[in-house]
């Protein structure tokens, strides 16, 4: 099967300075791609400009075999983006944000399924998003995400924020979606999601690939999820 | 949705945001009835202004303030758009150029619109001039931007944060307080008019850069507990210095009237400063922009067409701002 995701040798530059340079990335269509990777290492560099929110610097870009290296609006037109909670829009509510970019709520909610129950939407659709909590922020924008009915999504960082109920059903519905069809690239903090969640993953360190995760590696971490992590922090450590 | 739907989808964005913002800061009849106030009063003062100008001159201030209009509501949208595109909801159409190009028609169209009613209020006879100059200013904002984002990939050691975080410390004004002085001397030779004129310019000038003020710390100072006074006052210790060194000084070399400049003008910048706090612990930086921009042209045109009523309204300004900032401290939004 062709990969959903292509990246080869894939370089970002923010501020003049490069901040991602030689990624080499392919993610399956119908998984779950998770990216780790201390603060500053090029996580949500490399995603943004995945989503077309920056351009590549160097490399190509290919998604669903169609060559989108230099061409930000289709990578923006691919993929279902969440945008960072903070920066969502304080006098809108909820049901303006999901409508803006899904159109008919009704169709919106019928995309999101499952994912309604599990961010709690149903509560927070009439609520000012300048009254919201952080988490609160956080549900609508990756319910944002979705919104569109894009088969391709981005998260950068979704359970940040996320109450521990919230972060449990959030996984539990973004795998079955996963098993679904869906692809998922997310970035993330928490190792044991990216054992026990993700198919396939990568590490980055200091901009670069520090260490590709398959899924036979990610199968033997969800078995002994703590050598894992001692690996892991050994490796973000040096 | 179709793409029907999606040609107006940024411009009905933004205009939500702003309507409902509009409406959030005049909830209350009494906002509504102070902002129905300033508006007439505004519109009255252009209105006399531009009445007894010759018709040359007019024509002249009007397109000058035409361009600048026109120019500021070009870099708005295009800063706008750039939020979109990197930050926004709706990144795919602001990265297109069909749909870009309707969402910069759109605002420029109301803009055109608004210039042009208070235009045809003011003074009829300068349409000929306000709705060409703002085109061009649209235009040279457009320009200038496709320059300026070049020059920032060559910002990597990001400089100006530096220069920032300098000018927030009292030797800023210190030093800024001696570069004045040593103007001032210059033109002492040039004749007591030119040296009024020297100590107005170069105190505003200079000032300018003393009074700048952080959106995103003020808004952090406000969630971590600080009234709008303090942050006033901490933001306020570089122009003190300069006040402290620059008015003594002035008065030595130039007399006492260049030095009540100096100080007088400090004190205005002081108040632009204070309104630029208050209006951000409101609101955020580009509609607080605007408000501050608009406040401060108001109260410029009260000065000018009825200068017993400035304290008044000038209080009235910063008492309805400072009443709802106050509520604001240590409140996470």
């Amino acid at each position: 099967m062709n990969p959903a995701v292509l990246l080869a040798g894939a370089a970002v530059d923010r501020n003049g300075q490069r901040v991602v340079q030689e990624v080499d990335l392919t993610v399956t269509r119908g998984s779950w791609f998770g990216v780790i990777g201390a603060n500053g290492s090029g996580k949500t560099s490399l995603l943004r400009a995945l989503a077309g929110r920056l351009p590549f610097a160097a490399g190509s870009c290919l998604v669903e075999d169609e060559d989108l290296s230099a061409d930000r609006a289709g990578r923006a037109q691919r993929f279902g983006f969440s945008p960072p909670a903070d920066a969502l829009p304080e006098a809108l509510r909820a049901r303006d944000v999901l409508e803006l970019i899904g159109g008919d709520l009704d169709a919106v909610r019928a995309r999101l399924g499952a994912l309604q129950a599990a961010l709690g939407l149903a509560p927070l659709l009439d609520r000012w998003i300048g009254d919201c909590s952080a988490g609160m922020r956080q549900r609508i924008a990756i319910a944002a995400a979705f919104a569109g009915g894009h088969a391709l999504v981005i998260l950068d960082e979704p359970f940040n924020w996320l109450d521990p109920v919230a972060m449990f059903d959030l996984r539990e519905t973004l795998r079955g979606m996963v098993d679904n069809g869906l692809t998922l690239v997310t970035a993330l903090h928490d190792l044991a999601t990216l054992a026990t969640a993700c198919n396939a993953g990568l590490m980055l360190a200091d901009g670069q690939v520090a260490m590709t995760l398959d899924e036979d590696m990610l199968q033997a971490a969800a078995r002994d999820p703590l050598a894992f992590e001692r690996r892991t922090i050994d490796l973000l450590r040096s | 949705m179709g793409a029907s739907e999606r040609t107006h989808r940024l411009f009905r964005h933004d205009w939500k945001i702003a309507t409902n913002a509009v409406r959030a800061t005049f909830a209350a009849w009494q906002d509504r009835l102070v902002a129905a106030i300033l508006l007439l009063m505004a519109v009255a003062g252009l209105r006399n202004g531009f009445a007894d100008l010759p018709w040359l001159t007019a024509l002249w201030a009007g397109g000058a303030v035409s361009l600048g209009v026109g120019m500021a509501a070009g870099r708005l949208v295009l800063a706008r758009l750039a939020f979109h595109a990197f930050d926004g909801l709706l990144a795919a159409d602001a990265l297109q150029l069909p749909f870009r190009r309707r969402y910069i028609g759109a605002w420029h169209g109301i803009g055109i619109v608004m210039l042009s009613g208070i235009t045809l209020i003011v003074r009829p006879s300068l349409l000929i001039v306000s709705v060409p100059a703002y085109l061009v200013g649209a235009l040279m904002a457009g320009l200038t931007a496709a320059v300026a984002m070049p020059l920032r990939i060559l910002d990597a050691t990001r400089p100006n944060w530096s220069v920032r975080a300098w000018l927030r410390h009292p030797s800023a004004g210190v030093a800024a307080a001696i570069i004045l002085l040593l103007v001032l001397l210059q033109a002492r030779t040039l004749g007591p008019n030119v040296a009024l004129a020297y100590a107005g310019v170069g105190t505003v000038v200079l000032t300018l850069a003393l009074t700048d003020v952080d959106e995103s710390a003020v808004r952090f100072m406000t969630i971590a507990g600080y009234g709008s006074g303090r942050i006033v006052l901490r933001l306020s210790r570089t122009l003190v210095s300069f006040v402290a060194v620059a008015v003594p000084g002035c008065w030595l070399i130039l007399g006492a009237a260049p030095a009540g400049i100096v100080a007088a003008a400090s004190a205005l910048m002081f108040g632009l400063m204070a309104m630029r706090v208050l209006a951000y612990r409101l609101h955020g930086k580009r509609f607080a922009d605007v408000l501050v921009l608009v406040l401060a042209g108001l109260l410029l045109l009260v000065g000018y067409a009825i200068p017993f009523a400035l304290p008044v309204i000038a209080l009235a300004v910063f008492w309805h701002l400072q009443h709802r900032a106050a509520a604001k401290t240590w409140l996470l939004v």
